[in-house]
């Protein structure tokens, strides 16, 4: 559905997003994560065809996105992180502006959802809360049905129970087979609704991840009150070891968890804490630099 | 052309339309008035006490003492100039760079609508608006004509009796008469300015539209505006002023905008009406006539909606601040 190949974006000196290739299948929820100025909504835009990219390309259902932005947008639904709509429509008009201008909008369709939103019409947006208008330009965005949906902080200054429904929203596109990019700095959020995530640093795309495999990742913190041996061969390969202090060590596995715990047990345990390895800790370890390799055991 | 986004347009422009027509039908009506309280004959001896500025003057004075010519001069007010110019410079300027600083553009452009439609949709509002400002203006004059009388005196007459025949009395006092102003003003010698007011118009909509095109705030956009208007003024001005300086007036767009001149070949001259140029009574030339002045504005104007919407088509958009 998206292929993005080197794609950079430079402003003078400035560069925005570098060098980044991507690719997501169709049916797929990409999570894009990274700090403020890591590139992310640089890559929406030019996905968009609001900026046009000093080298490299992207398409969108085969269609380029900068020379062929129109059809690429008759393909996307797009929720800005900012969302600013217009100050003298009332709720209904903006529905409704946003259902003709689209050759397959429909009104029905935005209403069904405002009122699953639980959104008031009637109120101009001038007079409307920011979560109020955050919700109208949700109800906006979703209500078309392309076969790529861009998303772009959709649950900021929104409450939980309207988080829940979107991410509900979110999984309904996902049995539909509609595509989604979804751009958050709610990592609970990505990490519920994301088949992948795609993690930019200063303009770079530093790391994709596939949430499955991360799910079977298991981080376990083990006192011990002897010397940490080697792993045995068959582990030897998978373990990521770190020593917190002395005697502490944190073990990082990205497979089964019996050949390891079952190792552990040979070893003179004091304490011992296993956690599934989350988002949180991936985010953590790629945007503090930490070193990728894993850490020699250490007695 | 998106009728969707034209039904935008139009909703965010209907105020200041609205407000914008009534102010110009109010105010050309009470110009027609104001021009019937005055006898011709009191305003010639006003007018006479300025002859020395006569060059300042669009006509030469004789065609500014009569009730075409003082009508006609309702188009070189500024209230008039005020009421099209604040329609097209806020519609103008509002259709890049306002709806960039508003942060309305992310969600516009989100739409499978093409650049090139949201600015020619703005454009084709605006321009509409200021075809119905034109034709309003012309509107209040017409019925300020219509419907104001003028006092003019008669010289008195004595009436032979049985034979009906009427002989000058000049033993008795001078009567004043009342008459509709529509007896002085054909209206039809009014549509050259108010075709020239839209000329204007259109001309600054295209500068408007092209300087918002480049930019990411509104207010950059509308003082620009107004810098360039005053600059081009103080220039016709200046030019007016100053004979060795009268080549400055080659380089203001104000120089085109002549409404109270075209009035006045309408009326001495119709078959000039609606000439390219002008021609001399030998038949040289003699300078451009209405019609290639209203074309210099028109072709200025469609130059600058042109660059406007190549500068639109390919600048990057920056997101909301």
């Amino acid at each position: 559905m998206i292929q993005v190949e080197h794609l950079t974006k430079r402003y003078g000196r400035f560069t925005a997003l570098e060098d980044c290739c991507l690719s997501v299948p169709e049916g797929e929820i990409l999570g894009l994560l990274g700090p403020n100025g890591a590139g992310k909504t640089t890559l929406l835009r030019l996905l968009l065809g609001y900026l046009r990219p000093t080298s490299g390309s992207a398409t969108i259902g085969g269609w380029c996105c900068s020379n062929h932005s129109v059809q690429v947008r008759r393909q996307t639904t797009y929720l800005p992180g900012e969302v600013r709509l217009f100050g003298q429509m009332r709720g209904r008009e903006i529905l409704r502006f946003f259902a003709e201008v689209r050759p397959e909008g429909n009104l029905q369709r935005s209403l069904k959802l405002a009122e699953r939103l639980e959104l008031a019409l009637t109120a101009r947006v001038a007079s409307m809360s920011t979560g109020m208008r955050q919700k109208l330009a949700l109800v906006a965005t979703l209500a078309a049905e392309t076969p790529l949906v861009i998303l772009d902080e959709p649950t900021s200054n929104l409450d939980p129970t309207v988080r829940r429904v979107v991410a509900e929203i979110v999984d309904e596109f996902r049995q539909q087979g509609r595509t989604v990019l979804f751009s958050s700095h709610v990592l609970s959020e990505v990490e519920e609704v994301c088949d992948r995530v795609a993690f930019l640093r200063a303009g770079r795309l530093a790391h994709v991840q596939v949430m499955q495999e991360l799910k079977r990742r298991h981080r376990i913190q083990a006192a011990l009150s002897g010397p940490l041996p080697p792993p045995p061969g068959e582990l030897k390969g998978e373990l990521r070891i770190r020593r917190e202090r002395p005697g502490v060590f944190v073990i990082e596995t990205p497979g089964e968890l019996k050949p390891l715990l079952q190792w552990l047990g040979t070893l003179p345990l004091e304490e011992i804490n296993v956690q599934s390895v989350g988002l949180r800790s991936l985010y953590d370890r790629i945007h503090d630099a930490e070193p990728v390799s894993a850490v020699p055991p250490q007695g | 052309m998106n009728r969707s986004l034209l039904n935008k347009s139009i909703l965010e422009g209907r105020f200041l339309l609205a407000a914008c027509t009534i102010a110009l039908l109010a105010f050309c009506w009470t110009r027609v008035w104001l021009v019937s309280q005055f006898e011709m004959s009191r305003f010639e001896t006003v007018i006479e006490q300025f002859r020395d500025w006569e060059h300042f003057s669009p006509v030469p004075f004789e065609h500014l003492v009569t009730y075409t010519g003082r009508v006609a001069m309702a188009y070189d007010e500024p209230i008039l100039l005020l009421c099209v110019f604040l329609w097209v410079i806020a519609r103008g300027s509002d259709c890049v760079s306002g709806e960039i600083g508003r942060g309305t553009m992310e969600m516009l452009l989100a739409q499978p609508v093409s650049r090139i439609q949201v600015l020619w949709s703005q454009a084709t509002v605006t321009l509409a608006g200021l075809a119905l400002l034109a034709l309003t203006s012309w509107l209040g004059l017409y019925l300020g004509v219509h419907t104001n009388t003028i006092e003019e005196p008669r010289a008195p007459v004595w009436t032979i009796p049985w034979l009906g025949w009427q002989l000058p009395d000049p033993l008795a006092a001078e009567e004043i008469v009342r008459r509709p102003m529509a007896d002085k003003v054909d209206m039809t010698h009014l549509i050259p300015a108010a075709v020239n007011l839209f000329s204007l118009g259109f001309f600054l909509a295209g500068l408007s539209s092209l300087l918002s095109s480049c930019d990411r705030y509104r207010w950059r956009t509308i003082g620009l505006v107004v810098g360039i208007y005053i600059v081009q003024l103080t220039i016709k001005i200046v030019g007016l002023a100053s004979e060795p300086l009268a080549w400055l007036c080659r380089f203001s767009f104000f120089t085109a905008y002549e409404p109270a001149r075209f009035v006045s070949i309408a009326v001495y001259h119709p078959e000039s009406t609606w000439s390219l140029i002008l021609r001399n009574e030998v038949g040289d030339w003699n300078g451009l006539g209405p019609l290639g002045y209203n074309l210099i504005l028109l072709t200025m104007g469609l130059a600058a909606y042109l660059g406007a919407t190549l500068i639109f088509h390919r600048r990057d958009l920056p997101a909301p601040l």
